[in-house]
């Protein structure tokens, strides 16, 4: 049991990583993104690549693969600039559709639909399986941990200030002076590269990517974290994702327990059930668990 | 409303009376404990319409061993999750079955990247796992002996649909493949059949699943004069290859994967178009008792190879497990081959073959989806092949070989 709920742990800080990333670009900038998951394979597979076939150190590996998302977040903010809201969503889950395209298809690079296997991971086969989960569980939550820290003072830094003017309204910080696409794309590129470090370490706890593994219910997954959590709030961006992983996996046994249900009822049931969490809980809080705070909030 | 009233002392008294009786519990059956396998089938996503049944098929095998006394007198039970077709949910399904329920064997993984991303977990953690994936790549993997496929892997199966048509006369084969990960290595091993028997591949293009018209490919095709073309894809694109095959007058032979054509495919296209498509299947010993007993278990369902092959999948863990005294994951592994193949007495099903193993006699287990002999690597050997020829809107066999 131990060593299953240190697993879900794991798998909770890939989520949390992630939620935190779309924070800075949703939450703060107002950007809807739900090419999260093309970030997120950007990342795994520059990673795998380089400490596979060209033998680097994985830390190298996992910089790398998160400049690549960094890159790439840029890049798309620029395309992007003058699109909000439905079109904008529109355009970043065409984003995350290229890239599954791209690796299922350019098979000198990517091994295609068959995936990479074998990736390093620290220590793995020298210690056992046990403490290797060990192993990764610190390395992810203490990368929660950091970035969470920096996240939460760039949010209220003069440059979380202008992000959250840009949501508000963009036409009002442009007369204010500031450039708001300079600002997009720095938000996009940070909350791409945080992104992307969360598919750099999860190719190599899984040890195994494949174009099959980013498909769009990951983004759903992180969307629903942190819309669960509070958009806006670093804070409530880790609490989604721990939240998210506690029902994604507290159903299983949920469903488990009540009697005369069949497995594939309990995998519907399941479904059910997360979904109807969601939707209670969108229903009776729709700030989420942890709302966002501003200090600059005027009381009337 | 009547009240209840358990006192300080009662709760007491009830608590070490229970905690008590979970210690007593656990001494007595501890020789007795049941050994618990975990299924991990696609009930969800794309693997959706096989899942199901695959577990079924476990199901009986089950509740049919414990019928037959369990191994060694102990009780079996299978906890089955849902990998959803993906690999990430299938990884968190794998972990609690290994990690919460302490499975000895996980088995029924059916999506090649599922597989993929689970085999580490499984013989790290040294639990065998069988599956009906059909990649190459999944027996390569350094799973120290691990893995079970019974699924002919899609080298075998190219091989054995080429050898064919080149003993139907076919000499000169065109090669329209879907993107995947077998449309090169399918082609590298048509060349070289072809080739050596005289023959050539006039033509090779991948294309894009999701295409809504193939006219350029066709007319590379009709250009190459070939008696026959191999439509590698699946079935949304095969459909769409067949109408535009019919429209230009293609007359030589059409050949596919039974998955690609299904008998659905009648219902979106007309029978003038479909008529004389051959398509192939690694088929389960459709005469075989094992296959018959499944059937009938079955009922009216008919059964799939997928099924078919977790039916095996149980069989084997069980039998392997029963000859080894010991249902620890690498005493099944190592067991497997034993009671699987060699001169041993043949059986059929589970309930023989744990007889069989109690009075001390080899067995040779024979399944519902073919002989199940494992190389070296887990790979099966010797599955037979079922061939089709659809004829006014249902398909015929031609041959069973």
């Amino acid at each position: 049991m131990e060593a299953y709920i240190i697993a879900m742990l794991v798998f909770a800080g890939f989520y949390a990583l992630m939620a935190l990333g779309l924070n800075v670009i949703w939450g703060l900038a107002g950007m809807v993104n739900l090419g999260l998951v093309g970030f997120f394979g950007l990342g795994a597979y520059a990673t795998a690549l380089l400490t596979k076939n060209l033998a680097w150190p994985m830390p190298l590996g996992w910089a790398a693969g998160a400049l690549v998302a960094a890159a790439a977040g840029a890049l798309m903010a620029v395309i992007v600039a003058r699109l909000r809201g439905d079109y904008l969503a529109i355009v970043t889950l065409g984003f995350a559709e290229v890239i599954r395209l791209v690796a299922s298809n350019e098979v000198w690079l990517t091994n295609g639909t068959d995936g990479i296997s074998g990736i390093p991971g620290p220590w793995r086969g020298e210690v056992s399986p046990q403490t290797f989960n060990l192993i990764f569980l610190a390395l992810v939550w203490s990368a929660v941990g950091v970035v969470f820290v920096l996240l939460a003072r760039a949010s209220h830094s003069p440059f979380g200030r202008v992000l959250r003017a840009i949501r508000e309204d963009e036409d009002v910080a442009a007369v204010a002076g500031k450039p708001v696409l300079w600002f997009k794309v720095r938000a996009f590129a940070l909350g791409a590269a945080v992104v992307g470090f969360s598919g750099a370490l999860y190719a190599h706890y899984n040890a195994y990517i494949a174009p099959d593994g980013f498909a769009p219910l990951l983004t759903i997954y992180i969307v629903l974290a942190l819309t669960a959590g509070g958009v806006g709030s670093m804070r409530g961006a880790v609490v989604g994702a721990l939240l998210v992983v506690l029902l994604l996996e507290g159903t299983r046994f949920i469903a488990q327990e009540i009697p005369g249900v069949s497995p594939v009822q309990k995998a519907a049931l399941r479904e059910s059930i997360i979904a109807l969490s969601l939707i209670l809980l969108l229903r009776f809080r729709p700030q989420g668990l942890i709302p966002e705070r501003t200090r600059t909030r005027s009381s009337p | 409303m009547t009240n209840l009233h358990i006192g300080r002392r009662a709760a007491l008294l009830g608590a070490a009376g229970a905690v008590t009786s979970f210690a007593i519990g656990g001494r007595a059956f501890g020789q007795g404990a049941p050994v618990t396998f975990g299924a991990l089938p696609p009930l969800t996503g794309a693997g959706g319409p096989y899942g199901p049944a695959m577990l079924r098929a476990i199901q009986g095998v089950i509740e049919e061993a414990n019928a037959a006394g369990g191994i060694r007198g102990r009780q079996i039970r299978v906890v089955a999750e849902d990998d959803q077709t993906n690999p990430d949910a299938g990884v968190r399904g794998a972990r609690k079955l290994i990690d919460v329920d302490n499975v000895s064997a996980v088995m029924g993984t059916w999506a090649s990247s599922v597989t993929t991303a689970v085999a580490p977990l499984c013989w790290e953690n040294r639990r065998p796992l069988f599956t009906v994936s059909g990649a190459d790549s999944i027996t390569l993997l350094p799973h120290q002996g691990y893995i079970f496929r019974t699924q002919p892997n899609s080298k075998l199966q190219i091989t054995t649909g080429s050898d064919w048509l080149l003993k139907q006369g076919a000499r000169r084969i065109f090669h329209l493949a879907a993107q995947s990960p077998f449309a090169q290595s399918s082609q590298d091993v048509m060349a070289e059949r072809f080739r050596a028997a005289g023959g050539q591949v006039t033509g090779f293009i991948i294309y894009e699943r999701d295409k809504t018209n193939f006219r350029s490919e066709i007319d590379q095709l009709m250009r190459s004069r070939s008696d026959t073309v191999m439509l590698n894809g699946y079935l949304p694109d095969v459909t769409i290859l067949l109408r535009e095959l019919y429209r230009a007058g293609f007359d030589g032979r059409k050949f596919t994967f039974a998955y690609a054509a299904p008998p659905a495919i009648f219902q979106s296209l007309p029978n003038d178009v479909t008529n004389g498509l051959i398509t192939f299947q690694p088929s389960p010993d459709l005469n075989s008792d094992a296959f018959k007993r499944l059937q009938a278990r079955f009922g009216n369902t008919p059964v799939d190879p997928y099924s078919a092959q977790t039916n095996d999948h149980a069989t084997l863990a069980i039998l392997a497990a029963a000859l080894a005294g010991d249902a620890s994951g690498t005493a099944i592994r190592d067991n497997v081959r034993k009671i699987s193949q060699g001169d041993g007495e043949k059986v059929t099903s589970v309930t023989d073959g744990l007889k069989a193993i109690a009075a001390g006699r080899p067995v040779n287990y024979e399944g519902a989806s073919g002989p199940v002999d494992f190389d070296d690597i887990g790979d099966i050997r010797g599955t037979r092949f079922r061939y089709e020829r659809a004829a006014n809107g249902r398909f015929e066999l031609i041959e069973l070989a």
